[in-house]
């Protein structure tokens, strides 16, 4: 009875040594990488660091009004976005490696899967930060021309340019990480059907003298001659 | 002849044919069939009552007309076959035409400028079509100081209704006096002379690219010959009347006058930072005239869109302007409309913090010059209010006092240009 006992506990104590002896390794080897990998991604976001103020990219963003946007969110500027962006990146991507090296099958199955998924997030991320850009960019020289043009509320405009330009950059990102494709291109087509509809039934409806007007605009002005004078501005040259 | 590649065969085939001249007149034209007739007319006639013993030609550079304006270019004839005196020219008459599929400025006046440089022309003046009454009399005018007295650049100058070209007369004058300290009035102009050597240097230049100067190239001209030191003058011609086909509106225009007057601060840094108060230039026949005329102008709709475009535009304006102009600005469009003054002093500070925030690219170049437009509103209402009823010798000492404002202000630009701007937070 004794012997047994102890047969079994010298075969655990055996079997725990030789896991022991198995994993130490191995969890080595994954603070080796991990460590190598924190320095790969300092030196990286260094680099791209350098090389984003070379290229003069925050006067870029400025311009673009995509520091705007950042500021507002309360994050870095674009160039230490940019550059941590590239750091965790890199250092997560390490991790990963690090832990796969651990060799337990469930999370390898896991990790192989982020992977694939990672390029995809990169883009939808990259597509996300331009939809930003040119959101702001487009938005902006629509609020500017209707103010110029003195449309009635000119920030209509702007918004209305900002959202949909949002909307498209959001649908294309998601159906790039590939999150309930169906789902996304349907909510899109509704949202968008429904903007159209509203604005063709405010338009047809509420707007009935403003699209008169308009007609007339472009058909011929009935104005008197009076009226059509007095709305004149100056020369400017 | 560096710039010689962009001319066609066919035209360098007519340079060729006519050979060297010393007086040359181009018209650049888009659709002007029913008027060029009668500037060929009226040019043909100057040759023949001023210039009978110089060799001429006259270069029509045609933008995409569909209504045949080149043919009837070179059909038209004089219906004065002598002069006054019973004279005809002692010459033969050159015309050329050439034809680019759409209306560009800048490549019309680069044609005209390298057409004076093989031509080897002494003196050049370019006209336009659009201008209704324009005469043999100011052709005249714009080629003689170049001609005969060595002048490299002859401005216009015209009688003006009292609220005709407000855009040259309270930004591009003031402002360009001050900073490149020439007082010289219409530095934008369809019309003007310039000297053989003035072209070659101004073709030779590589620039011709820049959408600034494919837009105003007689503006970048001006400024050009203004900052080079070339000897320049002013030669009053009378009353413009133009096409209302003609009219630019004001989004453009100050698109185009601002952008141009901007990039050539840029271009032109080291010789304007370094330059104080102002000279005058040697004018022929009055320096300025003011007609009575009241044209009919909404000016509570000006005010409307002042104030409009300033609380719209708020966030913007708050990144170009500096702290103190941006509240004037706003306390400004707040007040009631028959007592909002945008007094010279505020105008002034504000086209520097633009000219500062353009050099430090703090926003969109083209978007931050449209953001002006509603503060160009708000100028021009200030100058109506002020004069409703002024006589034309209170509106002239009104000009005189604006353009003090920007020489007295200059300093704040060098300032605000040199220091490089902060990102706001």
């Amino acid at each position: 009875m004794n012997d047994t006992i102890l047969q079994g506990l010298a075969q655990a104590y055996g079997n725990l040594v030789h896991m022991v002896a198995d994993f130490l390794p191995r969890l080595v080897v994954m603070v080796t990488i991990i460590l190598v990998g924190l320095l790969v991604a300092f030196i990286l976001k260094n680099i791209l660091r350098s090389i984003l103020h070379l290229t003069k990219l925050d006067r870029i963003s400025e311009e673009a009004g995509a520091s705007h946007v950042l500021r507002k969110a309360a994050m870095p500027s674009m160039t230490e976005f940019l550059s941590r962006s590239l750091f965790w990146m890199t250092f997560l991507g390490f991790i990963l490696i690090g832990i796969s090296v651990l060799g337990i099958p469930e999370l390898q199955e896991q990790i192989a899967r982020l992977f694939e998924l990672l390029p995809q997030i990169f883009v939808a991320i990259v597509i996300l930060f331009v939809g930003v850009l040119v959101a702001n960019f487009l938005s902006r020289a629509a609020l500017l021309t209707a103010v110029n043009a003195g449309y009635r509320s000119p920030s209509v405009w702007g918004g209305l340019v900002r959202f949909m330009i949002w909307i498209l950059a959001i649908s294309m990102a998601l159906e790039q990480v590939g999150l309930a494709r169906q789902t996304v291109v349907t909510a899109f087509s509704i949202v968008f059907g429904a903007i159209m509809l509203a604005v063709a039934i405010a338009f047809g409806l509420g707007g009935r003298d403003l699209a008169r007007q308009t007609l007339e605009r472009y058909l011929g002005d009935k104005r008197p001659e009076s009226e059509h004078e007095k709305e004149q501005e100056p020369s400017p040259l | 002849m560096p710039e010689e590649s962009f001319l066609t065969d066919d035209l360098l085939r007519q340079f060729m044919s006519v050979g060297e001249v010393d007086i040359l007149v181009g018209i650049p034209s888009h659709n002007h069939a029913e008027t060029i007739g009668h500037t060929v007319e009226e040019i043909e006639e100057s040759f023949q009552h001023e210039f009978p013993r110089e060799r001429v030609v006259i270069i029509n550079v045609d933008g995409g007309s569909q209504d045949g304006t080149s043919e009837i270019f070179l059909k038209a004839s004089s219906h004065k076959n002598s002069n006054s005196r019973g004279l005809t020219s002692l010459r033969t008459e050159h015309r050329v035409v050439t034809r680019y599929d759409t209306a560009s400025p800048g490549m019309a006046f680069k044609t005209l400028v390298a057409a004076a440089d093989l031509l080897r022309a002494k003196a050049c003046a370019v006209v336009s079509p659009g201008t209704s009454n324009l005469s043999a009399e100011w052709i005249g005018k714009l080629l003689r100081p170049a001609y005969l007295q060595n002048f490299d650049f002859v401005a216009p100058l015209y009688t003006r209704q009292r609220y005709d070209g407000l855009l040259v007369r309270i930004l591009l004058y003031p402002m360009t006096r001050a900073i490149f300290g020439r007082r010289i009035r219409e530095l934008h102009s369809t019309e003007l002379g310039f000297s053989g050597r003035l072209a070659s240097m101004c073709l030779s230049q590589d620039v011709w690219h820049e959408r600034t100067v494919q837009e105003l190239p007689e503006t970048w001209m001006a400024i050009t010959a203004i900052a080079s030191d070339f000897p320049c003058c002013q030669s009053y011609l009378g009353p413009k009347l133009r096409s209302p086909a003609s009219r630019t509106d004001i989004v453009t225009a100050v698109r185009q006058v601002l952008g141009t007057l901007f990039w050539c601060m840029e271009s032109y840094q080291p010789v304007w930072v370094q330059r104080t108060g102002s000279e005058s230039v040697p004018t022929f026949g009055p320096d300025h005239e003011i007609s009575e005329e009241r044209p009919n102008v909404n000016r509570e709709r000006i005010f409307e869109l002042f104030r409009s475009g300033v609380a719209e535009l708020s966030p913007i304006l708050k990144t170009i302007l500096a702290p103190d102009t941006n509240e004037a600005i706003q306390r400004v469009a707040t007040m009631d409309e028959r007592n909002a003054c945008f007094d010279n002093a505020l105008w002034t500070r504000t086209l520097y913090d633009f000219a500062a925030s353009y050099h430090h690219t703090t926003l969109n170049r083209d978007h931050l010059i449209q953001s002006f437009v509603p503060l160009y509103r708000g100028k021009v209402h200030s100058y109506l209010l002020q004069h409703e009823s002024s006589s034309a010798g209170e509106i002239e000492a009104d000009s005189e006092n604006l353009c003090l404002e920007f020489e007295r202000q200059k300093p704040y630009l060098v300032q605000r240009w040199k220091v490089q701007s902060e990102v706001k937070p």
